[in-house]
């Protein structure tokens, strides 16, 4: 029993080392007040650590505390999405004017990161329904917090509140879906629930629609995670009033980890059949009712309302607010399939998403703390005044486009040839005209930053060596992989693999 | 005579039923907690009534879960609350708006 | 054939990259440095294309054959080792040329050259203009030499940047309309374009050998070699090959609905690019507010992407989608050439009136390729040729009196004649051209066009024949409008062309009177390999196109 317990303390290293970083990170806080570099630093390292041991993890296979999450290699990619994206944070965080205005203190800040990137790590793991609503509350209350960290701004307590009462909402009918999912099968565990379908399935049409409205419930909990339409109301609001930093992880990690929960939520649950052979399509058609074609809905609602509504936008955080949401719909049509590929496609697309959405939310930034504007009307000129960011900036627009030789159009490529491999042709048109909607708010960025003059009194913006360092190591994946991808779609298609399942 | 599950199954959606009208449509951004607080409540019922019907522990343990995070919710919630009502003087959920579209 | 160990198409491609990165590291004070850079690049551009004049087989067809392309290069590029849900994903960089591309890669090379010569008065941001024109050129290049339908839609759409940047930062007063209408159609197409291209990718198999060499399907039949392994290909030449295709695949049959749906995707791609009727309306924005280089870089290379394009991509693969719509493609060929006609005689601006000329003549291209005998692809890819030089030549033109006049509006000129006697000379010679006068290039490639084109629509061909005589009256009227009549005062101190105009436009004049008179040197360079296709869209593909996969 200890050496099981032992083992299963060892396969959860990392999220034991991103807790220490918390604690380490509200200790030193009580002893640097005056020095916050010291806490950043320290966090730095809690997650450089976090990344080393989730390393270590590759092609692990294993279930750790009694079933309560899976430590396999598909939860180690979404884990390590989490991670680099929180260091990224951290060294943006580091560098954010907006952050590190004097007087405030940024202790709890570095804590809450923490605390965040632990419940989304926690959420990529999690193969119990008890675990998943935990997962997913300690990601949530630490985001609400973080999105109004800079709480003297109204917009950014706006942000926060918007945010709560819409996750409180969500996280409130995910948990009546579980009630009703565990009063139907008696468990919490997504295995166990997995073998109790049939028997489930069987008992008539009051238990199965039962079980529908239980599906359905958590998935508004899911969708509002990954800010999917119609659950995506607080995106554009609190990426907009939270503090870049924070819209920049969020963007990335809090979808990474809903994604990844999502997935294997329906996945385990109503696909693989485990040790009961469930009749062929069970996902297709449940008590007459097709899930497929409701998910695919959903990415083409996200995809179309996310870049029709940015096409009007004048704030480029908001913009790149409902651009997430038509990202979230790209990602999408990946569940649709819900095959290997499909899992593939999206994890291609989160390898590269984590490159050019932190680098795009990157140059706003650093535009902005210069600028003090997110106005695309102040970027004016930009690329005269400031040539290296303006082109790096445009580049992350493009790669987020989708055209070659980014490492987005990589990413648009998988999920395309994933969908039209599995006869979806329909949702493979209308997500590639899409990406031509999208082509349209990008451009704006484009035309004001280099085809518009200058205002003459402007002056450029220059960058510490570390900004210029933390741009090149956002933009070289961003090209690389968009001309050698080699090793990201092996390293994708080598984590498809679920616990428990080939 | 045993009450059936049915009645607290029914007991509980109508309370779950309650507590969505209420966020939906209350403006006052404490009653909508209030409100919330009512959704998580009429979950845990459902859960403690499966659970003592099925007779697994299971439901029982993710109630007291559900209860340590509804309490987290409703302290971080008030919270925000206060940081917006020093912003701005006023809760009214209609009158916190500098965001939208 | 290798410089250094680099194939000699890899250096015609990447030569202007090469010219970007030092453009990128001039300091951007020294104008004349970077001007000088990018035409090194461009003069050794055109120095490897008479190179590969030189040393092209002119009997080797290419089309559907490997052993028929030349100047090959074959590597893997991506290479993605199979799981055992998703096979092994394999793309090659596979460059080579046929009859088709080597004439596109001459006049990308000689257009290139003309139009960094007519850069050389352009001041705005020097630095960011030529960084941006050598990626455009390298995009270009790229798509003429690519043999893998990867690469090519790669090459493809690493053009659209610098060419929307191109028209928004250094074009006219409406540049910005321009430049994002250019971009948003060219987008459009694309991806419908990879939409095609991924639904070819999952119908096509072939076999792949430890080396990397591909085996089609038959090949295998006859005999597998050792540690074969069966994968999807993005091999143009593969999916040329009905043999490999798998079947119950997407678009695997003959005449099904979802290969007519395919092609049209392709179709529409490059429609919007040639530009044909009804996707023609990006056009005339574009080429109106573009900088007179990038105006002559549009008429002459990119609009024959699209028809390249039609060659050698959409034909091959659909020849069944191609012969069903043949007449469709004819039609709407011949109303390009009648409503640019028309649409060009009613223009004022001088530059409108060559951008609907240049759908007008495009329009012929069209037709020519629709008649699927060896006339009218010849016609076809010589109109190409000739677009390229002479439309180039009447944006140069278009250019020259717009930087003296600062005005393109032909009504207000008058009795240039004698002002600008070289000018007059030069212009004379490119609108006889355009209008298909005996003894310049034009006339053969019309002729043929129309030729190959009555044999198999006649009525078609009759109607679009009317053209020529639209085309000569708008064409002459222009002439007329220009050089005859009274010299309006405040014209009376334009000067004539200086050297630096004289030199391009009597470049582009000579090659123009050249193949007036002595088409041969280009016609044999594509002879058998339109010979080839020609037989390949009338009776589908031979069998013995297989062997030497």
């Amino acid at each position: 029993m200890s050496d099981h317990l032992l083992n299963d303390l060892s396969l959860f290293a990392p999220e034991t080392a991103i807790t220490l970083t918390l604690v380490a990170a509200i200790l030193a806080d009580l002893i640097f007040r005056r020095t916050p570099l010291v806490v950043a630093a320290l966090v730095l390292a809690g997650f450089v650590v976090t990344g080393l041991l989730l390393l270590g993890q590759t092609g692990v296979n294993a279930s750790i505390f009694t079933g309560m999450i899976a430590v396999d290699s598909f939860a180690v990619f979404f884990k390590t999405i989490v991670v680099l994206a929180g260091i990224l944070v951290v060294v943006f965080s580091m560098e954010s004017g907006e952050l590190n205005s004097p007087g405030r203190k940024l202790g709890e800040y570095y804590a809450l990161l923490c605390a965040a990137a632990l419940g989304m790590m926690l959420m990529a793991g999690a193969s119990n329904l008890l675990m998943m609503y935990i997962a997913i509350e300690l990601s949530s209350l630490s985001s609400y917090l973080l999105s109004g960290y800079t709480r003297e701004a109204p917009d950014s307590s706006e942000a926060s509140l918007k945010y709560l009462i819409y996750g409180a909402v969500s996280s409130g009918l995910m948990l009546y879906g579980i009630s009703l999912m565990y009063g139907l099968s008696g468990s919490l565990d997504l295995r166990a629930i997995n073998r109790a379908l049939p028997q489930v399935l069987s008992g008539g049409g009051a238990a199965s629609f039962t079980l529908l409205i239980a599906g359905v419930l958590a998935l508004a909990g899911f969708g509002y995670k990954i800010s999917a339409v119609p659950f995506h109301f607080w995106t554009p609001d609190v990426y907009e009033g939270a503090p870049i930093t924070i819209t920049a992880f969020l963007s990335v990690a809090s979808k990474a980890g809903g994604f990844a929960m999502m997935i294997r939520f329906f996945k385990v649950t109503f696909i693989d059949a485990g040790a009961v052979a469930l009749p062929a399509g069970t996902w297709a058609t449940l008590q007459g009712f097709h899930w497929v074609d409701l998910v695919a809905i959903l990415a083409v609602l996200s995809m179309t309302i996310g870049n029709l509504v940015a096409v009007w936008q004048n704030n480029l955080k908001r913009l790149l607010a409902y651009s997430s949401i038509a990202h979230a719909g790209y990602m999408l049509t990946g569940v649709v399939v819900l095959s290997n590929q499909g899992l593939a496609a999206i994890m291609v697309y989160f390898g590269v998403y984590l490159f050019m959405n932190l680098g795009a939310f990157y140059c706003v930034m650093l535009i902005a703390d210069k600028t003090g504007s997110e106005d695309i009307d102040e970027y004016k000129g930009i690329g005269g005044r400031s040539p290296f960011l303006a082109v790096a900036l445009a580049v992350f627009l493009v790669s987020l486009t989708g055209l070659p030789p980014t490492a987005g159009f990589i990413g648009k490529l998988y999920l395309f040839a994933a969908l039209i491999n599995s006869g979806w042709t329909w949702l493979a048109i209308v997500a590639a005209l899409n990406s031509v909607i999208a082509l349209y708010y990008y451009v704006r960025v484009f035309r004001n930053m280099f085809l518009r003059t200058e205002e003459p009194s402007s002056p450029g913006i220059t960058l510490s060596w570390l900004q210029n360092a933390a741009l090149v190591v956002l933009l070289v994946p961003t090209l690389l992989l968009g001309l050698y991808f080699t090793p990201l779609v092996q390293l994708a298609q080598a984590s498809v693999r679920l616990f428990g399942t080939p | 005579m045993e009450i059936p599950l049915s009645y607290y199954l029914c007991l509980s959606v109508v309370l779950f039923v309650v507590g969505v009208a209420g966020v939906l449509t209350r403006r006052n951004a404490i009653v909508v907690f209030m409100c919330i607080e009512l959704m998580l409540n009429s979950v845990n019922l459902t859960l403690i009534a499966f659970s003592s019907f099925l007779g697994s522990i299971t439901g029982q343990a993710l109630v007291f879960f559900a209860m340590a995070v509804a309490a987290a919710e409703a302290a971080v919630g008030l919270a925000i609350v206060i940081a917006i009502y020093r912003n701005k003087r006023t809760v009214d959920i209609d009158k916190i708006n500098i965001l939208k579209w | 054939m290798e410089i250094a160990g680099i194939g000699i198409l890899s250096w015609i491609t990447f030569l202007p990259v090469v010219g970007m990165v030092v453009v990128l590291m001039l300091p951007k004070e020294k104008k004349d440095w970077l001007r000088w850079t990018a035409l090194v690049v461009a003069a050794l551009q055109v120095v490897l294309g008479a190179f590969l004049f030189m040393r092209f087989d002119r009997s080797l067809a290419g089309i559907n054959t490997e052993s028929g392309m030349q100047f090959l290069e074959k590597f893997s590029w991506i290479d993605v080792r199979s799981v055992s849900w998703f096979g092994r994903l394999h793309i090659e960089y596979f460059l080579g040329i046929d009859g088709i591309s080597v004439v596109m890669v001459l006049l990308t090379a000689l257009i290139s050259f003309i139009a960094v010569i007519s850069s050389w008065n352009i001041e705005k941001s020097l630095k960011g203009y030529f960084a941006l024109f050598l990626l455009l050129d390298t995009g270009m290049m790229g798509v003429f030499v690519s043999l893998d339908f990867f690469l090519f839609y790669v090459f493809w759409e690493v053009m659209l940047l610098p060419m929307y940047f191109l028209i928004g930062v250094w074009g006219g007063p409406r540049r910005e309309y321009a430049a994002i209408k250019f971009f948003l159609y060219t987008l459009l197409g694309s991806v419908l374009m990879l939409l095609a291209m991924i639904a070819l990718y999952f119908s096509v198999n072939v076999y792949i050998d430890p080396a990397g060499g591909l085996h089609s399907l038959a090949e295998a039949a006859r005999g597998m070699g050792q540690g074969w392994e069966k994968i999807y290909t993005f091999n143009m030449l593969a999916m040329m090959d009905p043999g490999n295709f798998v079947p119950g695949s997407l678009l695997a049959g003959v005449d099904t609905s979802m290969r007519y749906l395919a092609y049209g995707a392709l179709f529409i791609a490059f429609a919007i690019k040639v530009p044909i009727f009804p996707f023609h309306t990006w056009l005339p924005d574009a080429h109106v507010e573009a900088p007179t280089p990038i105006s002559v870089i549009l008429a002459g290379v990119l609009l024959k992407m699209g028809t390249y394009g039609l060659l050698r991509i959409s034909f091959p693969i659909f020849p069944d989608a191609m012969r069903h719509f043949a007449w469709e493609l004819a039609l709407l060929g011949v109303i390009s050439m009648v409503y640019g006609a028309l649409v060009a005689m009613a223009q004022t601006d001088f530059k409108k009136l060559i951008a609907y000329s240049s759908v007008s003549h495009m329009g012929i291209v069209v037709l020519g390729m629709s008649s699927m005998n060896t006339q009218g692809l010849t016609g076809a890819v010589f109109q190409m040729f000739n677009h390229g030089t002479i439309t180039a030549m009447l944006f140069l033109i278009v250019g020259v009196i717009y930087d003296r006049a600062h005005t393109r509006g032909l009504n207000e000129f008058g009795g240039l004649m004698n002002q600008m006697p070289r000018y007059a000379g030069a212009m004379t010679v490119a609108f006889f051209a355009a209008l298909g006068l005996p003894g310049l290039s034009g006339f053969i490639s019309e002729m043929f066009s129309l030729l190959g084109a009555f044999q198999t629509f006649q009525t078609l061909t009759i109607i679009g024949a009317v053209t020529i005589v639209l085309t000569a009256g708008y064409m002459l009227w222009v002439l007329q409008r220009v050089f005859l009549g009274p010299l309006p005062e405040k014209w009376k101190d334009l000067t004539d062309m200086n050297g630096r105009e004289t030199f391009m436009l009597a470049t582009l004049g000579i090659i123009v009177i050249f193949f007036g008179i002595y088409p041969a040197p280009i016609l044999n360079l594509m002879n058998s390999s339109l010979n080839t296709l020609a037989a390949l869209l009338q009776h589908g593909a031979p069998a013995a196109m297989t062997s030497g996969m």
